[in-house]
C-alpha cells in the first residue's frame, strides 16, 4: 500500500511533480550527453593513435628510443616483418626508418622527426594518403620527395614542389644532408605531430644513414583492438631481444587522457546531480509542509515512523526513477543522431582540438557501459535528497501536526 | 444503589486516569489546559466530555489517546500505564487499543475509502480475507457499501466521518476517541452519525469517548463529563450514582 500511496502522492499537485520530474530527465540528458561527448571523443583520439599516428603495436631495437640513434636498427628486420606480416591478426604492417634532423629552406628551418617509409605499406597502416589534402601521393619513379604536415608547411611557407634541405646525422655520425622536394601537404587530426612529422620513401633516407635495407621501426595495425594483448605476448615470446610496445605504451598521455576523462565524466554527473537534489528537496519538503496535519493523523493511528520515512523514500525514488527514462530516452535519441551524422566543432575551437589530437567532428557514443554508475548516481541523489524532507516529518508530533 | 455499584464492578475498566495534568508555557505564563483530572471509563459507556472552547477537551482526548504525554499523572488503558510507554511503543499501542475519530474527518485523500479503512488493518497485518470480511461488515454498519471505491473528495462530510468511524473500529480497538465529529457536520448528518456510534455502541458494546459542545451530541450521550478550564466539574455518572 505505501508504493500504491506514495504513487499517488506525487500525482497530488501535478504541475510541482511534472516539473521535478523533467528537471531530473533534463539534468540526466545533459549529464548522458556530456559522457556521450566525451565516450566519443575519447574513442575518436584512441582511433586517431591506432590507425594514423602509432599503430596497434611498435617493435623496436630495444635500445633505439633511448636517444633515436639511427646506428640501432631492427636487426634482422626484413625477416621480422614478413614474421609479423604471416601472423593472421596483422591487418597491415608498415617498417619505417627513423631520424630526428633539420629542415630547411630559404627563409628558415624547423627541427623534425623524418620518417622514411614504403609508401604502399604506410597508406594502408597510417592512412597517410587519405590524409593528404594538397599535392600528390608519393611516385615511385621519383626521387627525393618529401610528405610534410599542414602546420609545417604554413609556418615554413611551403606549397607542393617547393624545395627543402633536411639534414641529421647518419650511423657513423657524420652529418648528410638530402634536398628533397615537396609532393604533398597532410592534415591530421594532431596539429602538434603534423608540425613533427615528414615522410619520406625509406629507400632515400637509408641511403642517407647509409643502412640499406633496415629499419627501426615495425608499426602494425591489427583486425581487432582486442587481439593486442595476445599478439604483443606472442611478438615478445618470438622476438625477445626485441621491445615490443603496445599503444597504451606508446602513447601514454592518450590511456591517462581516457582514464582520467572517465573519472571526469563521472564528476559532471555527480554536479549536475548535486544541482538537482536541491530542486528535490524543495519539492519534497513542500509536499510535506503541506500534508503535515495527513502524516500526523497517520502517526495517530498507528503508522509507524519507519512507514512515514519509507512512504517519503519511495516517493521522492518515484519522482526520481520517473524522470529517469525521459532523460535517458532523450539522451539516446540525441547521441544517436549525432552518432550518425557527427556533431561538428570546427567554428567552436577547431584549433584547439586538433592541438590536443581531437578531431573536428566528434561522433558522440551512448554510453551504455557507464548506465549503471549513472543509475546508482541517480538513485543515490533520491535517497540523499528525501532524508532531510523524511527528518522533518518523522520530528512531527501527532498531537501538534494534527492541530494545525 | 447496590445494583448500580454492582453493574460497574461487573464491567471492564477501559480508561483509568489519575491525578493527570497538562500545562502550557510552563516557564512564563502557566495555562492549566488539564488540571488534575481524575477519570474512570468503563466497557461499553458512550460518554461525551463537555466544555465551551479552550476547555481542554481535546487535550485530554489527546493525553488518554497517547498522542501527547501528561505533565504529571497517569493514564492506565486497561491496565497499561501510557504514560510510561515510548515514542515507537505508543504507536503501536494506538493501533492495537485506541480508534480515533478527528473533528476534520482526516481520511487520506489518496486513498479510497475501503483503502482508507484496510490501511489500518494492513498496520496490523491482517489478511486478504480477514481485511475483507471486516470491510464488508463495516461499510454495511455505515450504510456505504456502495461508496467503497469512492475517494474522499467524492464523499460528502458526513459520508466521510462515517468512512471515519469505520476506519477507527477497523483495528477492534478497545475504545474509540472522537474530538467533535459531529462539528463540520450538517444536523441530518450529524443525526445519521450518532444513529450509527450509538448502534454500534449498544450492539457490540463499542466504548465511545467524544469530547462535543453539540446539545444534540450530548442529549444522545449515557455519561456527560464537564469540563470548565481543564478541570472536570460534574460527572453526570457520578451524579446518577449518588442519587441512586
Amino acid at each position: 500500500m505505501i508504493l500504491m500511496m506514495a504513487w499517488r502522492n506525487i500525482w497530488r499537485n501535478k504541475m510541482r511533480s511534472l516539473v521535478i520530474i523533467l528537471s531530473i530527465a533534463l539534468g540526466l540528458f545533459a549529464g548522458i550527453s556530456v559522457l556521450g561527448l566525451y565516450q566519443g571523443m575519447m574513442k575518436s583520439r584512441v582511433r586517431n593513435v591506432i590507425d594514423a599516428e602509432q599503430s596497434h603495436l611498435q617493435i623496436h631495437n630495444p635500445n633505439f628510443k633511448k636517444d633515436y640513434e639511427p646506428k640501432f636498427v631492427l636487426p634482422n628486420g626484413p625477416s621480422v616483418l614478413k614474421m609479423v606480416d604471416a601472423l593472421p591478426q596483422v591487418k597491415a604492417s608498415s617498417p619505417r626508418s627513423i631520424t630526428n634532423g633539420m629542415l630547411a629552406t630559404a627563409s628558415g628551418s624547423s627541427g623534425v622527426q623524418i620518417n622514411g617509409v614504403i609508401p604502399d605499406m604506410e597508406y594502408k597502416t597510417s592512412q597517410l594518403k587519405a590524409k593528404i589534402i594538397e599535392g600528390k601521393p608519393f611516385d615511385a619513379a621519383r626521387k627525393n620527395q618529401v610528405i610534410i604536415g599542414k602546420k609545417l608547411a604554413t609556418r615554413m611557407k611551403l606549397k607542393t614542389g617547393a624545395k627543402l634541405v633536411l639534414t641529421f646525422t647518419d650511423t657513423a655520425g657524420n652529418l648528410v644532408s638530402g634536398a628533397f622536394r615537396v609532393a604533398a601537404i597532410y592534415r591530421s587530426d594532431n596539429a602538434p605531430l603534423d608540425e613533427k612529422n615528414v615522410y619520406v620513401n625509406i629507400k632515400d633516407l637509408d641511403n642517407l644513414l647509409n643502412i640499406p635495407g633496415a629499419f627501426h621501426e615495425i608499426a602494425i595495425l591489427l583486425k581487432n583492438d582486442g587481439d593486442v594483448g595476445q599478439v604483443q605476448q606472442l611478438l615478445k615470446q618470438k622476438f625477445p631481444g626485441y621491445q615490443v610496445e603496445n599503444w597504451r605504451e606508446i602513447s601514454p598521455e592518450t590511456d591517462l587522457l581516457v582514464k582520467t576523462t572517465d573519472q571526469y565524466s563521472y564528476i559532471i554527473m555527480v554536479i549536475i546531480m548535486f544541482a538537482l537534489a536541491f530542486g528535490i528537496i524543495n519539492t519534497m519538503l513542500m509536499a510535506i509542509l503541506e500534508r503535515t496535519r495527513e502524516i500526523g493523523m497517520m502517526v495517530a493511528l498507528g503508522t509507524t515512523r519507519i512507514r512515514i520515512f519509507l512512504l517519503i523514500l519511495t516517493e521522492t525514488i518515484f519522482i526520481t526513477i520517473t524522470g529517469t527514462p525521459i532523460g535517458i530516452a532523450a539522451g539516446w535519441f540525441i547521441i544517436n543522431y549525432f552518432n550518425k551524422h557527427g556533431l561538428d566543432v570546427s567554428g567552436m575551437g577547431g584549433e584547439m582540438m586538433s592541438s590536443f589530437g581531437f578531431g573536428t567532428m566528434i561522433y558522440p557514443e551512448f554510453p551504455i557501459g557507464k548506465l549503471f554508475g549513472v543509475l546508482v548516481i541517480v538513485i543515490s541523489t533520491a535517497l540523499i535528497s528525501c532524508l532531510f524532507p523524511a527528518m522533518k516529518a518523522l520530528r512531527l508530533r501527532p498531537s501538534e501536526a494534527l492541530a494545525r | 444503589m447496590a445494583d448500580i455499584e454492582k453493574e460497574a464492578a461487573n464491567k471492564e475498566t477501559v480508561i483509568d486516569a489519575h491525578n493527570i495534568s497538562k500545562v502550557y508555557n510552563p516557564d512564563t505564563i502557566p495555562v492549566y489546559a488539564v488540571n488534575n483530572v481524575h477519570l474512570h471509563l468503563l466497557k461499553g459507556e458512550f460518554t461525551a466530555l463537555v466544555g465551551p472552547s479552550g476547555s481542554g477537551k481535546t487535550t485530554l482526548l489527546n493525553l488518554i489517546g497517547g498522542l501527547d504525554k501528561p505533565d504529571s499523572g497517569n493514564i492506565y488503558i486497561n491496565g497499561v500505564d501510557i504514560t510510561q510507554l515510548s515514542s515507537g511503543e505508543l504507536i503501536d499501542f494506538r493501533l492495537k487499543n485506541i480508534g480515533f475519530v478527528f473533528q476534520s474527518f482526516n481520511l487520506i485523500p489518496v486513498l479510497t475509502a475501503k483503502e482508507n479503512v484496510e490501511f489500518i488493518m494492513l498496520l496490523q497485518g491482517a489478511n486478504q480475507s480477514q481485511r475483507d470480511i471486516r470491510i464488508k461488515q463495516l461499510f454495511s454498519q455505515i450504510q456505504l457499501e456502495d461508496k467503497l471505491d469512492a475517494r474522499p473528495a467524492q464523499l460528502s462530510g458526513g459520508q466521510q466521518q462515517r468512512v471515519a468511524v469505520a476506519r477507527a473500529l477497523a483495528s477492534m480497538p478497545r475504545f474509540v476517541l472522537a474530538d467533535e465529529p459531529t462539528a463540520n457536520l450538517d444536523s441530518q448528518s450529524a443525526s445519521n452519525l450518532l444513529d450509527i456510534m450509538a448502534k454500534l455502541n449498544e450492539e457490540e458494546g463499542i466504548t465511545f469517548l467524544f469530547s462535543t459542545h453539540d446539545q444534540r451530541v450530548i442529549d444522545r450521550a449515557r455519561r456527560v463529563i464537564r469540563l470548565v478550564d481543564g478541570k472536570i466539574v460534574s460527572d453526570s455518572a457520578a451524579v446518577a450514582t449518588e442519587h441512586a
